[in-house]
């Protein structure tokens, strides 16, 4: 097995520009890492969890649909390449395989599929997360994963279009045997007390044990920014709106929040969820019990990113740990 | 795709993140910066919808002239021929003081710097002014009289350092979120949290002491806090004897305001000015934060003073985590008044009456004979219109047919001006009366510098390119000045106007795009050494010692009466900016808040027989409007509250233009009005 820097990763990725959009991790002006062109700043594969969601490269925040104007109707073009995108996390990929089910199921989203049909997606983990955290490896639910072993990068894949790509990665440096064993071994090893403290705030809720008063303190401390959904790589709502300019008339999708009053709001101006305690209990309720009953999963895996973008410490690992102090 | 790290065009916070463009140019979404030290990689709701309003289709994008009443498109060269020649016809015929110039708190360092120039070197008048007259012009005047500086004495981050945070007249979380937040972080972690509102506002939920004190009466509140302070023997003797003057004054003042006397003017109990006293003179760094609740009265200046008093009384200035901090507003009005756009100063507080600033800048702009009288502000240029002493107006980035207190006689203003040339983004009320509509460019399609509230003077980048034929501010106003024969205003890029900034204005003179980099940089910056300043007053006041500014009390121009019994008091809500333009192009915050609406308490409301959603009219001696109810505690009794932010419904048709009389400040805050149901 062979190993890779991440420049001889570099090189690879951006010679597979003329048959793959493709989209990387790097490192943007105030330091933050960013999922760009290979081209738009130093390659950063090591750091951990992007702070946008990646799943964005397939359900972007803004998003024309449709134009109308006069007697013409263009519907969106599909993809000039195939999207090709690294720096998903182990926890990425299981949101990807999430929304994958939840775009395909039933009415099958067309605009979603239109970018995700035919891309190839790379998780980066192992010895490469922030402040020397390592990171979860994926071991599938993805078509290649770059695994850092401290230096250098090992490359596994998990299917065809993986495989291929791996096929044509030059260089590299021959790896002692059980690496990768050692690795796996030590992504075992991590420690599971947030899946733990997940699992028990889910149960709470299901069980209906935790009181409209906790969602009501929670919920006072919420700025209702919209961060929380629009971080998450598991939220999937959307508002479709049109904008007419002149003859034109152009349909858009934008990312929706569940925090904000308008979301549920009926034409009456009636509002089932009118009570801020109301949503602020509904995004975690969706994830760790709807989902559950529906899905049967819970729909966080983990990303951390809410945590991360919460201005008031509420996301939904903080959430739970007060749940569980309180009601576990 | 690309990523361009800017600062935020909403509130005065100034928070980075990055705007992202499509492969076409289209700026499809923000995304936060991680390593900025004032948004830490969060935003709020507006912040992540800025990239919105920048596309859209309503966007002016050509030049238009009214001809025959209608404003019709013409070209760049037709359109700045007439602003040139019809202004230069006003000074020619009326005199350089019948024009008048508003600047823009939206628009950035270097346009505010040449708005003033233009105004000043070019037109040779101090009738230059913007929006900080309306939100923070007590400020500016309360804390120089007192410390020296009319600015945030602290950086935001000290709210996480204080330990006891006084808050009033600012809804934070609304008007200033990620400061809002940091705030709630600091009360989690256990510091003391004081509310003088007497809105239920969020942080009152979270508050130790929630004080709802009747508008207008905040001279004798604080005054009371000073007595019992005083007379409790628990200020800061140390502090006060070392590093102030003028306290013999102060105690003569505060003593005739007892807490017994004071609850009564302010409709509390005196327990309350009593704990809030004591809570805070306890504190080992105790804050205070304020905003226009404070600001937008005709007593404004005293309000300010009296707030700046109780931090000298307590020792809480020139340290981490203690301080006056006033919130701006808009995203670049501390840096629009740092630059001189202001009937009373350069760039940099420089007075005009100072006969050796201005042979300073006369010589900076190769000029002479710059005017040495303060001119007119933004509020007293419209009382001037209205006399027909105004007949040349140039507005950039302003909407005072939105903004501005009692519309109808900014209406008959604006209406006897000769010519008004309006500079802006989109189409907006004030339209109405432009004779030339000059298109600008939006933040995001153009580079520049924004102030923020903590003195943070940052970058804003060209995301995009600009829509249409726009331009941005700067190049408009630099060959409006070149069509003038003026041969002192060209420069290359906004880079070339900091450095001209930077080398006529000492607090910013150690400023460059080169220093300001990714993270900005706060002044006083003296010279391109100087780290930038995060506190003010540390050891020493700008004025040398402090000057306890004691005030009498001074009732409100226009409180409820018989026939219009309610109190109006006017602010924003969180989902809207403003006069409505951006964000009401916005999505999700126009569905958030789609109808003007009046906060009004239950009781109140079932009195006059109304309930929540019924749409009523509300009006006061001034006019009036059809506006949808809210029926909410909120609000104490009595009391009701309104947003300007829609055109539909104009807020300030309804307030008075009573004013400050030292800032001219409008009491947005408080005037008498009374409600009905529609029929």
């Amino acid at each position: 097995m062979k190993a890779y820097t991440s420049a001889e990763l570099d090189v690879f990725l951006k010679s597979l520009a003329s048959d793959y959009d493709v989209r990387v991790p790097v490192e943007a002006d105030d330091g933050t890492r960013v999922l760009g062109r290979p081209d738009d700043g130093p390659p950063a594969l090591a750091g951990g969890a992007l702070a946008a969601k990646p799943t964005a490269v397939f359900f972007p925040h803004f998003d024309e649909v449709l134009t109308h104007d006069r007697d013409r109707l263009d519907v969106q073009k599909p993809v000039e390449k195939p999207i090709l995108v690294v720096g998903f996390t182990a926890q990425d990929a299981d949101c990807l395989e999430f929304i994958d089910r939840f775009y395909s199921e039933n009415f099958r989203d067309d605009i979603y599929f239109n970018k995700r049909d035919g891309s190839v997606v790379a998780v980066v983990s192992g010895r490469c997360g922030k402040d020397g955290a390592f990171l979860k490896i994926a071991g599938g639910k993805c078509d290649l994963e770059f695994i850092c072993e401290g230096e250098r990068f090992l490359v596994a894949t998990y299917s065809k279009a993986g495989k291929g790509l791996a096929a044509k990665l030059n260089g590299g440096e021959a790896v002692a045997q059980g690496v990768l064993e050692t690795l796996r071994k030590e992504s075992d090893a991590l420690p599971t007390d947030d899946d733990e403290l997940l699992r028990c705030a889910s149960k709470l809720l299901l069980a209906d044990k935790v009181p409209d008063a906790f969602w009501d303190a929670i919920s006072d401390r919420c700025i209702a920014c919209t961060g929380c959904n629009l971080v998450c790589p598991t939220c999937t709502c959307f508002e479709v709106f049109d904008r007419t300019g002149g003859t034109t008339v152009r349909r858009y999708r934008e990312w929706d929040s569940c925090q904000l009053e308008g979301f549920m709001r009926e034409a009456s101006g009636h509002n089932p969820m009118g009570k801020q305690f109301q949503r602020t209990r509904r995004r975690i309720h969706h994830k760790l019990a709807a989902d559950v009953t529906r899905w049967d999963t819970l729909s966080c895996f983990l990303c951390g990113r809410c945590d991360d973008v919460c201005p008031t410490g509420i996301g939904i690992k903080a959430v739970c740990r007060e749940m569980v102090e309180k009601y576990g | 795709m690309k990523r361009t790290l800017t600062t935020c065009p909403y509130c005065g916070t100034g928070c980075g993140f990055y705007l992202v463009a499509d492969d076409a140019g289209k700026l499809v979404a923000v995304e936060p910066a991680t390593g900025h030290p004032v948004a830490r990689g969060q935003l709020c709701v507006k912040g992540w919808s800025a990239f919105e309003f920048v596309n859209h289709p309503d966007r002016l994008t050509v030049p238009l002239i009214r001809r025959n009443g209608k404003l019709e498109e013409a070209s760049w060269d037709e359109a700045l021929d007439v602003v040139a020649g019809r202004l230069a016809e006003v000074r020619d015929k009326h005199g350089a003081d019948a024009l008048a110039f508003f600047s823009s708190a939206k628009t950035t360092n270097e346009e505010n710097y040449l708005m003033m120039k233009l105004a000043r070197a070019v037109f040779k008048t101090n009738n230059v002014d913007h929006c900080a007259r309306l939100c923070h012009a007590s400020t500016v005047a309360g804390l120089a009289a007192t410390f020296g500086s009319g600015a945030m004495t602290n950086s935001v981050s000290c709210v996480e350092a204080s330990d006891c945070i006084f808050v009033t007249g600012s809804n934070t979380t609304e008007q200033h979120p990620l400061i809002g937040s940091r705030i709630i972080k600091a009360v989690r972690n256990g510091a003391k949290l004081i509310v003088a509102d007497n809105r239920r506002i969020r942080l009152a939920r979270l508050a130790d002491i929630h004080v709802r004190w009747l508008n207008g009466t905040d001279v004798p509140f604080v005054n009371a806090i000073m007595n019992v302070i005083i007379s409790e023997g628990l200020e800061d003797r140390e502090f006060v004897e070392t590093r102030t003057e003028n306290y013999e004054e102060l105690k003569k003042v505060v003593a005739k305001y007892p807490p017994e006397e004071a609850a009564k003017i302010c409709r509390i109990t005196p327990k309350e000015i009593r704990d809030v006293a004591r809570m805070f003179a306890a504190a080992e760094r105790g804050m205070i934060i304020y905003s226009m609740g404070i600001t937008q009265h005709t007593h404004g200046v005293d309000n300010v003073k009296s707030l700046a008093n109780l931090a000298m009384l307590t020792g809480n200035i020139g340290r981490v985590g203690t301080g006056v901090n006033p919130l701006r507003g808009q995203n670049n009005v501390q840096g629009a008044c740092d630059m001189g756009a202001l009937p009373d100063v350069y760039s940099g507080y420089q007075k005009v009456t100072d006969a050796a600033i201005r042979a300073k800048f006369e010589k900076a702009w190769h000029v002479t004979h710059l005017p040495a009288e303060v001119g007119h502000t933004v509020t007293t240029a419209i009382n001037a219109a209205a006399e027909g002493d105004i007949h040349g107006l140039y507005i950039m980035g302003e909407n005072p047919m939105m903004s501005d207190p009692d519309l109808n006689h900014v209406r008959e203003a604006l209406g006897k001006i000769d010519f008004v040339v309006q500079q802006d983004i989109f189409l907006n009320p004030t339209s109405e009366f432009a004779d030339v509509v000059l298109p600008a460019t939006t933040y995001a399609e153009k580079d520049g510098t924004f102030t923020s509230t903590e003195r943070r003077v940052q970058q804003i980048r060209k995301a995009a390119r600009p829509v249409g034929q726009s331009r941005a501010d700067w190049e408009i106003l630099c060959d409006v000045a070149a069509r003038l024969g003026y041969d002192g205003m060209r420069y290359g890029s906004p880079s070339e106007v900091m450095d001209e900034i930077a080398s006529v204005t000492p607090i910013y003179g150690g400023m460059s795009f080169e220093r300001i980099g990714a993270v900005g940089l706060q002044w006083p910056c003296l010279d391109r050494d100087h780290p930038g300043t995060p506190v003010l007053h540390v050891g020493k006041f700008s004025r040398g010692k402090g000057l306890f500014g004691p005030a009498d009390y001074r009732p409100s121009a226009e409180m409820p009466d018989e026939d219009y019994p309610l109190l109006l008091s006017t602010g924003r809500c969180y989902f809207h900016w403003h006069t409505g333009t951006m964000t009401r192009r916005s999505r999700l915050l126009d569905r958030e808040e789609r109808f003007p609406y009046v906060e009004i308490h239950p009781a109140d409301a079932k009195k006059l027989g109304i309930r929540d959603r019924d749409w009523v009219f509300v009006a006061t001696r001034r006019g009036e409007i059809r506006v949808m109810a809210r029926v909410t505690d909120v609000v104490i009794e009595g009391v009701i509250f309104m947003t300007f932010h829609f055109e539909e419904a104009p807020a300030n048709l309804l307030t008075i233009n009573a004013l400050d009389p030292v800032a001219k400040i409008p009491e947005y805050k408080v005037c008498a009005a009374r409600v009905r149901r529609a029929p």
